[in-house]
């Protein structure tokens, strides 16, 4: 039995917008997962189904094999972090982490002791006095994670919570989330529609669009194994080439043919061409990493930008007409410079109408 | 230094003091002028020395018992009244229903009509025959009146008086400027971020708590700025008790003024009378309002400093 499981939840605001679109997820106990996907396509409707403050229009919301749905917000025992951290701004920090307490009739030195302990877990012991709007949005942040916390939610859920952080601090506070999951094992689920905040912090990602799964999966899935052309566009930076190429079929080789080049397909994916896309388009899709250059290449391709990033450089290449981009450890090319260009094992493709993987 | 001299010439018009010019000017000639004249007034006699007999007068007059306790009663039931209401109509509307721009637009009607001509509405509705009762009858709630016996026949509502009377004018007023209170404590509602409400409702509180413990606390400046203003106008109340009851039925301190200035012409007399009525309004509309800002203060949460 899964520890919270959405069932076929269904979410239509007014008469017909359908934010959220028949989403099923199954999570395990202390799992993190995070919903990934673009502006609008139904993350924060989720979470707020879940925590009680949207109603659902169908399906069932199950935590512990309970459904929750006709439950106040109050009773569901779950926590959650806003985009705006709702820190009151009325009461001290001590106060803010302190009212669920209250209300939950617990002891007075019962309550400090909570305080104090995720005050110093979420690193804010200093300002307990202070009012929030005495404080940073970093800090005021952390007051956010100590009053989420201390109530030991069965769940603890988080709509974009670092998004109004600068960069820096945005990658410190992952690190420090992180490390708090770690420390104290909840079961949570983070929105966010940046990539590497998904990478880093994600036992599994849940790729959504317009209100749908697109791909769920450890973020070691989402990345080499795209289910989609979606996903494998929404992640990854620079994110994956994509190529229209023709199956052929030649003395029992399978081969797919672009104008600049032809490559012989000889792994796993050559029964499922085989089988439905002779003579057919395809996309034939590569993460910038999986080319292969100056070894055995199949194709001659001048150098055309080159942006070095330090470690690497990401090469401007013009397949066919096609702009693609190669990520090398070769810091020494030099723009124009002619290259043999060839793709390692790793490469994808996708059938053009449904965008879905072949396999 | 020749430099610095013109200087301090040239920053006694550059200081910042010189934008208080005009205010300070207004009210001097408005406000400081005629409230420090009236109260020499008071305090002279007829034949211009110091003495305390214009006050002697006030409170011998016979209803000035009756409009002191009036006024205070109109002012602090009404005010209850109105903040009750107004903040129920305010999160009714801000919840955005379906038709809430409608039921809004209909609530601020009362708003439009002048405060002469809601004397004269709710003085036809109130005559025996007036709409009132045609409602109550047309309603069957006359039925059930007499039935509880409450009343029998129809009620001649002009009749009332004393603390009914009151009643009723706090009802009324009640009707003509609750869409005013509602309106600013709407606007404050609307800057309201919900999700403070909402995370108070997820870590445990009902709706009830989310409103008294987090949502009252922090539009708290918005509706002490609305109840200081109602508290400063129920002490000022006068037009509707005139215009329904008349002249010394139904007395309020403001009444008393517009009685002895417009009414009767007992001459100097009623002149120190309405000056004197005037300087203990000033002061009762002072230490109220003094009074009503120190109960409210609370912990500055607001500022930047420690
Ligand atoms: N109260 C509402 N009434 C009508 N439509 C709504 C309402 N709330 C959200 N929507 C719509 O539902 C869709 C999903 O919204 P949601 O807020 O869940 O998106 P999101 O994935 O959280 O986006 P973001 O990353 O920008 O926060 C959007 O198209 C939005 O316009
Ligand atoms: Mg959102």
């Amino acid at each position: 039995m899964a520890y919270l499981e959405l069932a076929a939840l269904k979410k239509v605001y007014g008469k017909d917008i359908e934010a959220v679109k028949s989403f099923n997820l199954k999570v395990d106990k202390e799992e993190f997962i995070v919903f990934l996907g673009p502006s609008g396509c139904g993350k924060s409707t989720i979470m707020r189904m879940i925590a009680g403050l949207e109603s659902v229009t169908e399906g069932n919301i199950l935590l512990e094999g309970e459904s929750i749905i006709d439950y106040q917000p109050k009773d569901r025992g779950i926590s959650m972090i806003f985009q705006s951290y709702a820190v009151w701004p009325h009461m001290t920090v001590y106060d803010n982490v302190a009212y669920a307490l209250k209300l939950r009739k617990i002891s007075k030195e019962q309550i400090d002791k909570t305080v104090k302990e995720v005050a110093k877990i979420s690193d804010i012991y200093q300002y307990l006095n202070r009012y929030p709007n005495n404080l940073s949005g970093g800090q005021r942040q952390r007051v956010a994670v100590a009053r989420a916390i201390a109530i030991k939610p069965k769940l603890f859920l988080m709509d974009e919570p670092l998004s109004n952080l600068d960069a820096k601090l945005r990658v410190s506070m992952r690190t420090d989330l992180k490390r708090i999951h770690q420390e104290l094992k909840t079961t949570s689920i983070f929105v966010t529609h940046d990539q590497s905040e998904a990478l880093s912090l994600a036992d599994r990602i849940v790729v959504m669009n317009h209100g749908y799964i697109e791909q769920i999966g450890t973020p070691n899935e989402i990345y080499h194994d795209s289910e989609s052309m979606f996903v494998a566009k929404f992640i990854g930076s620079p994110p994956s080439n994509f190529l229209t190429v023709k199956v052929k079929e030649r003395e029992d080789k399978i081969f797919v043919i672009h104008s600049d080049f032809e490559l012989e397909v000889k792994n796993k994916y050559k029964k499922a061409l085989k089988n439905k896309y002779i003579n057919k388009e395809i996309i034939l899709a590569v993460r910038p990493e999986n080319f292969t250059i100056n070894k055995k290449g199949i194709l001659k391709v001048k150098c055309n930008i080159i942006e070095p990033q330090g470690s690497h450089v990401v090469i401007n290449i013009f397949v066919g007409g096609e702009e693609i981009k190669v990520v090398s450890n070769i810091l020494t090319l030099k723009t124009n410079e002619e290259i043999d260009l060839g793709f390692s094992e790793k490469i994808a493709f996708f059938d053009i109408e449904t965008e879905k993987r072949i396999r | 230094m020749e430099k610095n001299k013109k200087g301090t010439v040239k920053s006694v018009f550059k200081s910042p003091y010189m934008f208080l010019v005009p205010a300070l000017l207004f009210y001097t000639f408005f406000w400081l002028l005629p409230v420090s004249l009236s109260l020499i007034e008071s305090f002279t006699s007829i034949d211009g020395g110091f003495s305390l007999e214009n006050f002697k007068m006030m409170f011998d007059d016979p209803l000035f018992g009756e409009a002191f306790r009036n006024t205070l009663i109109f002012a602090v039931i009404s005010l209850f009244l109105q903040f009750i209401f107004a903040l129920m109509f305010a999160l009714l509307i801000n919840r955005n229903f379906k038709g809430s721009k409608w039921f809004l637009f209909i609530m601020l009607i009362p708003m439009a009509i002048p405060p002469s001509a809601v004397g004269i509405l709710w003085n036809t509705g109130l005559v025996e025959s007036g709409w009132i009762n045609s409602l109550l009858s047309v309603t069957g709630l006359q039925n059930l009146i007499e039935l509880l016996g409450i009343a029998e026949g129809p009620i001649i509502w002009k009749e009332a008086s004393g603390l009914q009377a009151v009643f009723m004018i706090i009802l009324i007023d009640t009707w003509t400027v609750l869409p005013s209170v509602m309106i600013i404590l709407l606007a404050g509602l609307q800057n309201f971020n919900e999700e403070y409400s909402e995370a108070a409702r997820i870590f445990g509180a009902n709706r009830f708590q989310a409103l008294k413990d987090i949502v009252i606390p922090i539009i708290k400046p918005t509706i002490i700025t609305a109840l200081l203003l109602r508290i400063i106008s129920g002490l000022q109340v006068w037009l509707i008790s005139v215009m329904i009851f008349g002249f010394n039925n139904v007395p309020f301190l403001l009444e008393r003024i517009v009685f002895y200035t417009d009414q009767v012409r007992l001459g100097v007399y009623s002149y120190k009378l309405s000056v004197t009525y005037s300087v203990f309004v000033v002061a009762v509309v002072s230490i109220t309002a003094y009074i009503f800002i120190k109960l409210t203060k609370g912990k500055d949460w607001s500022g930047t400093s420690e």
